[in-house]
């Protein structure tokens, strides 16, 4: 390994030492503040590294990894997401009185996973990655022990994906069996070398879009969703809304582009039909619910529905769309978690929709970002979830994806109905108010209400300039080309 | 120059900004100075833009800044861009001049009213609104211009929300500009469609190539973008919903219902010329509605009792001129008489308003009276005023308009003996309505107390718009007499000149038609109102006359038509449908959703197991799916 | 027919049947003995292929390790028949249906790929399973992975305490 290759992957270092910093800080009997505020600063230092090591890039580290503009992009979007939940986090579990302090460390653990799949092009880290990020998680969902719902929620978690990691492995062995490589690259180049794609591959492929598909909770494998983000702590549920399934949609997504999938009419055959039954019954399955956490997990399935459209043209369009959306989508789901942080008094979580009305007579900051939230899920134009779908709605229709195209819109229209729906109780009046006594240092809110006004300007500026963000993106994507 | 051009309405709107969130917790003084010193200080960004603008003109014509690129996908592109020509720059100065002016006054008139904050914020933003119409670049921006002063219209005639007429008279303002705004709407589409682009400067290019003349399309279109200018310049058959304006405060009915908004149609015409060129079909449409309209509101002016609704209806008529000048090709005569008519009927506005104050909100004329010597600044700068609504001859800004349009209605390419005849009439009857007015309310004996006099704030627009409505016409004279056109120089930058038809022997042979036909209409006003009172006690009797009367001063009975005509069969439709038929497919939509959610969710029972078929289905589907294709 | 391929066949069946008893024993203690013969049959497989080290890891590991936990588990927890969940009629049809499909799907794919036809896995030659080929690996080409996979375990390690801990 040469000493830029080792360069390249400082950040990642960085990440797995920040874990050994918080064991340590641990072992040193510190306490929660600490540790949060070291925490911090490791993921500003993650942040410096990647700046650092700019100059690097691209840079392949044969044969498993290959950091580049993209991955680079990923990580930046993961580790963003981080340093918000990670703000959040210490609220949440200060008000909780329990321990929350190897909270941290598997926190950053799974960052790793996610930020290994991103820059993964190999099946071998593909799956390590995944483990490692699944693994951190059963622990913080099930993190809050005494929970009614946590452990059940971790144990289902647990279960499903245990299984379907392997039928991941039993995917990754057929396309093995078919190509005799686990590099994306050299499968490619057999692929093509073979012609049309044979039965073997495709039946691979398949049986790996199971594990994909839990992990980005797409239809028909999204049915622990729910059940997982109400059970698992706030925090943790933000985490697994926004970076596990930014990790596993960038190594997926470099998956396909690199085996240029788009071709493969099959393969698009099976990626439509999954986003089009995900943004029928999330959609559907949010129309009624009661609960902000169980809602949001059913909206996160449409999502991630609408996301498949603008992956489906495969071409730089694409590309740019579904890292586009990504970016406006983690940043609208961490506000709308960040206030049901913020609101939640100690025992439960604020997760019932009852809880919310007439919000805004009572606390009309919070009322505000949420509704701001809200508005950019539904797509709402000035907010950056409008440009989202639009963007994505173009690169579909330019692909001329008719199907699914019409789908995201009418689906998108029955979005609006729920998303409408809570701000209306938002709105409505006869409040109830929360009791919620700040016991905590007023820095810690102050700095929550902080992150909160950036994430809601970030969504109108998104909104109102997107042509910012669309430009940074496209001279990410260029560095690995 | 470019980040000047962008504060011009950035500086109202952040003026709005500030008022409508602090301006409850500010005081009174600090209200006034934010509201009026945004409008003035703009104004004066304005002016500076035109002295170099006129100095060292742009080589394409036209400032022009992009202000935002909202998103730029594929070949969709969406930004907003300023483009300011010589046309607009005219809009723009009127409307931060004449805009500063009057809310220098309001600072004054206002201060009585609890709710000064939200005065001063929303007549700030009718200002930037306003200037985003007349700078907008394409027509997409200038749509939302235009609704949002068609929204700070009715914010503003319900200024007073207390009284429910007001309130009425705000709804009637908004639901008739409508019909104009939505025919106006589906003009763009149409455009857009055959086009491709709503860019004001693409337009312009492409229509001439795109468009054969007079092709039922363009046809369509014109006459599209004629109705949504019909419906916010309040010209015949949409006229109704102005002198119901008049319920607002003063200085809105000075800003909005006289000296900008109305005109709002006007500048579109003119900004469309391109288009309405391609029809002459529809040129000619919007000469005979101008003409109607003229003479229409101005039978109704002679009858009214209410000092506000006489200006209200010579503003509709005195709009009407403009149409008709644009209708027969004389572009530039349109927008200086437009010109022309901001300053006086702004005063006029503001003049009857300072009236009204002082006479304890008294708007019947025939309560008035004897005002000459109670009030003389108000009675002299309305003077002035009515003056230049009749048009005197030489001395005022309005004859110098008022002649071109008059002349070109004759002479032009458009125009026609029949249309001339009528713009004649206007012309008497305007000039009886106004020494009517005049007469009756500042001669004859007092009837009502006078009470405060207007202070300096409010004297003070008085008198530049005074000093304005006298001189603003010296800088176009009419070709026989002085060779001065500094005006129709300045805007033929953008518009075309008028064809002439061909040459009509002695201009000054009909000039002196006019000055007569204005003279006649004075001299007769004099006669009914001062000298000779007894005809109109006879006419009293007259049951013919008392039926005209009555006739005018319905404003000919268009509220009655459109009643039986739009709202008594929308209320039988409305009856009919009690049950709501319609609904009945929305609710069944959504009874399949909910049943559909029924269904989904018994998916989620919460049991792992069911939750591991679900995976084994899912794997299931997916072989199957790639064993089929 | 050499003796390798009768070992493997037998192997083979071996392995087919303990899984299948694996799932129909009524009794789970029996079924994680059946596993350990699962196990076993697998790592004679290992061994054909010549990858000797892999056997062994196999059955420490597996056959050792985790089967010993399973039971220690299934003991503690006294299961048996009577505290068996009742599944209702519809479930066990479905589940033999969806597995009975997955099955068939599976082998009708692997069987319609053509060129598998004919090639058969080299016995005794490879040397992949080799403990020094397989330490070279590891710590040359896949030493980042082995450091991740090291790091995963940490990981595991953390959730356990993190779980298991006593307040």
């Amino acid at each position: 390994m040469t000493e830029q290759q080792l360069m390249a992957l400082l950040p990642f270092m960085v990440l797995a030492a920040a874990s050994i910093v918080i064991i340590l800080l641990i072992a040193f009997r510190q306490g929660h503040t600490v540790i949060q505020v070291t925490g911090f600063l490791l993921m500003c230092l993650v942040i410096f590294a990647m700046w650092y090591v700019r100059g690097v890039l691209p840079q392949t580290i044969a044969p498993l990894l290959i950091v580049d503009g993209f991955g680079a992009l990923f990580t930046g979007l993961i580790v963003f997401c981080v340093l918000v939940v990670g703000l959040f986090s210490y609220i949440y579990f200060e008000e909780r009185e329990e321990n929350p302090r190897e909270y941290y460390i598997l926190i950053f653990l799974s960052t790793l996973g996610a930020a290994i799949l991103t820059i993964s092009r190999h099946f071998m880290s593909f799956f390590i990655g995944l483990e490692l990020l699944s693994i951190s998680l059963y622990a913080l969902i099930a993190y809050l022990r005494t929970r009614n719902n946590a452990i059940e929620a971790g144990i289902k978690y647990l279960v499903l994906a245990a299984l379907t990691s392997a039928f991941l492995l039993f995917g990754m062995a057929l396309i093995y069996m078919e190509t005799g490589s686990m590099d994306f690259a050299v499968i490619a180049q057999r692929l093509n070398a073979a012609g049309k794609s044979s039965a073997l591959f495709l039946t691979g492929f398949g049986v790996m879009m199971v594990a994909v598909g839990f992990k980005l909770a797409l239809v028909p494998f999204h049915l622990w969703a729910a059940d997982v983000y109400q059970g698992a702590p706030s925090p943790v549920a933000s985490f697994i809304a926004t970076v596990s399934k930014v990790g596993v949609f960038a190594v997926f997504l470099r998956f396909c582009q690199e085996l240029h999938l788009q071709n493969n009419s099959a393969v698009m055959m099976l990626i439509s039909a999954v986003a089009i039954l995900s943004m029928i019954s999330g959609n559907i399955l949010a129309l009624r619910q009661q609960n902000l956490k169980r809602l949001l997990a059913y909206s996160s399935i449409a999502h991630f529905g609408y996301l498949l459209v603008a992956f489906l043209p495969g071409n730089n369009t694409g590309v740019e769309a579904a890292v586009f959306y990504l970016t406006a989508y983690a940043i609208t789901i961490l506000a709308a978690f960040g206030i049901i942080i913020l609101l939640s008094p100690g025992e439960k979580d604020a997760d019932s929709l009852s809880m919310y009305r007439g919000l805004f007579w009572d606390k009309p900051f919070m009322a505000i970002v949420l509704t701001v939230a809200l508005l950019s899920l539904a797509g709402i134009p000035l907010t950056a979830g409008f440009i989202g779908k639009f963007y994505v709605l173009t690169a579909g229709v330019e692909q001329r994806a008719w199907l699914p195209v019409i789908v995201l819109v009418i689906t998108s229209v029955i979005g609006l109905y729920y998303y409408l729906r809570i701000i209306s109780t938002i709105f409505a009046d006869s409040p109830v108010t929360i009791q919620k006594e700040r016991s905590l240092n007023q820095f810690f809110y102050t700095a929550s209400y902080a992150a909160l006004v950036v994430l809601t300007l970030l969504l109108f500026g998104i909104g109102v300039m997107p042509a910012v963000i669309i430009q940074g993106i496209k001279q990410f994507l260029v560095i690995d080309r | 120059m470019h980040q000047t051009l962008s504060l011009i309405p950035a500086l109202p709107l952040a003026g709005f900004l500030i008022l409508s969130l602090l301006g409850r917790r500010l005081p009174n003084r600090l209200v006034a100075l934010i509201g009026a010193g945004v409008i003035s200080a703009a104004a004066i960004i304005a002016i500076w833009l035109g002295i170099s603008f006129l100095q060292a003109p742009p080589d394409s014509g036209a400032y022009s800044v992009e202000l935002w690129r909202w998103m730029s996908v594929a070949n969709f592109n969406c930004s907003f861009s300023l483009h300011v020509d010589a046309l607009s720059l005219v809009f723009v100065f009127v409307i931060t001049f004449v805009g500063a002016l009057i809310h220098i006054y309001s600072a004054g008139f206002m201060k009585h009213d609890r709710d000064y904050a939200r005065f001063f914020a929303s007549m700030n933003l009718f200002v930037c609104a306003m200037l985003l119409l007349v700078m907008a670049d394409n027509l997409v921006l200038l749509y939302l211009g235009w609704e949002g002063v068609g929204l700070c219209s009715y914010l503003l005639i319900g200024f007073w929300y207390e009284t429910t007429a007001n309130v009425q008279a705000a709804n009637k303002a908004f639901y008739i500009t409508r019909v104009g705004d939505t025919a106006m709407a589906i003009g763009f589409f149409l455009l857009f469609r055959e086009l491709g682009t709503l860019d004001i400067p693409a337009i312009q290019k492409l229509a001439p190539e795109h468009f054969t003349s007079g092709s039922p399309i363009i046809t369509a279109i014109a006459l599209l973008l004629l109705a949504g200018g019909m419906g916010k310049s309040a010209q015949v058959p949409l006229q109704t919903w102005l002198p119901d304006a008049m319920a607002g405060p003063s200085p809105v009915s000075a800003l909005i219902h006289a000296a900008t908004m109305v005109t709002a149609g006007v500048y579109l015409v003119a900004r469309m010329h391109v288009l309405f060129q391609l029809s002459p079909l529809v040129m000619s449409i919007t000469a005979v509605i101008g003409a109607l309209t003229l003479f229409i509101a101005g039978c109704s002016a002679m009858v009214q009792t209410d000092i506000k609704r006489i200006l209200a209806y010579s503003t509709i008529s005195q709009v009407g001129y403009m149409f008709l000048a644009l209708g027969v090709g004389a572009w530039s005569a349109g927008v200086f008489h437009f010109f022309t008519h901001a300053f006086f009927k702004a005063l006029l506005f503001l003049a009857a308003g300072a009236v009204i104050e002082s006479l304890h909100h008294e708007h019947g004329i025939f309560k008035m009276g004897g005002l000459k010597n109670k009030m003389p600044l108000v009675f002299y700068t309305f003077l002035a005023g009515a003056a230049a609504l009749a048009a005197l001859p030489l001395i005022t800004a309005g004859f110098f308009s008022k002649d071109q349009v008059l002349w070109y209605a004759l002479s032009a390419n458009g125009g026609n003996p029949l249309l001339w005849i009528v713009a004649l009439l206007g012309a008497f009857i305007t000039a009886f309505y106004t020494t009517r007015l005049m007469l009756v309310v500042f001669w004859g004996t007092e009837k009502t107390h006078v009470g405060e006099l207007p202070g300096r704030l409010m004297t003070l627009p008085l008198v530049i718009l005074a000093i304005l409505s006298i001189c603003a016409g010296f800088i176009e004279w009419p070709h026989n007499m002085l060779h001065i056109t500094l005006f129709s120089d300045l805007v033929q930058k953008v518009l075309p000149p008028v064809v002439e038809a061909e040459p009509v022997p002695s201009e000054a042979l009909f000039q002196l038609i006019a000055v007569v036909a204005t003279f006649s209409g004075v001299f007769v006003g004099y006669l009914l109102y001062r000298k000779n009172t007894s005809i109109i006690e006879s006419w009293k009797q007259t049951p013919a006359m008392v039926w005209l009367r009555d006739f005018f001063y319905t404003g000919w009975k268009f509220d009655e038509l459109y009643n039986i005509l739009f709202v008594r069969p929308f209320v039988f439709i409305t009856q009919l449908n009690k049950q709501d038929v319609i609904d009945k497919i929305y609710a069944g939509i959504v009874s399949l959703f909910q049943r559909l959610n029924g269904i989904f969710s018994v998916s989620q029972d919460g049991s792992v197991r069911t939750y591991v078929i679900g995976v084994l289905i899912g794997i299931i589907f997916i072989l199957a799916l790639q064993l089929i294709l | 027919m050499g003796t390798a391929q009768i070992l493997f066949w037998s192997l083979t069946a071996l392995a087919l049947i303990s899984a299948i008893m694996v799932l129909v024993s009524k009794n789970p203690v029996y079924s994680v003995l059946w596993l350990i013969v699962v196990f076993f049959a697998i790592s004679g497989h290992y061994i054909l292929l010549n990858a000797q080290f892999l056997a062994i890891v196999n059955l420490i590991v597996y056959a050792g390790a985790i089967m010993v936990l399973f039971l220690f588990v299934i003991m503690l927890m006294n299961l048996n028949t009577e505290t068996e969940p009742q599944k209702s009629i519809w479930m066990k049809f479905f589940g033999v249906v969806a597995g009975g499909l997955l099955l068939s799907f599976f082998i009708s794919f692997v069987i319609s790929s053509a060129d598998l036809k004919g090639k058969s896995a080299q016995l005794k030659e490879g040397e992949i399973g080799l403990i020094k080929t397989l330490g070279k690996a590891l710590f040359n080409d896949y030493v980042i992975p082995f450091e991740i996979a090291s790091i995963l375990f940490l990981s595991a390690m953390v959730g356990a305490v993190v779980i298991g801990k006593k307040d």
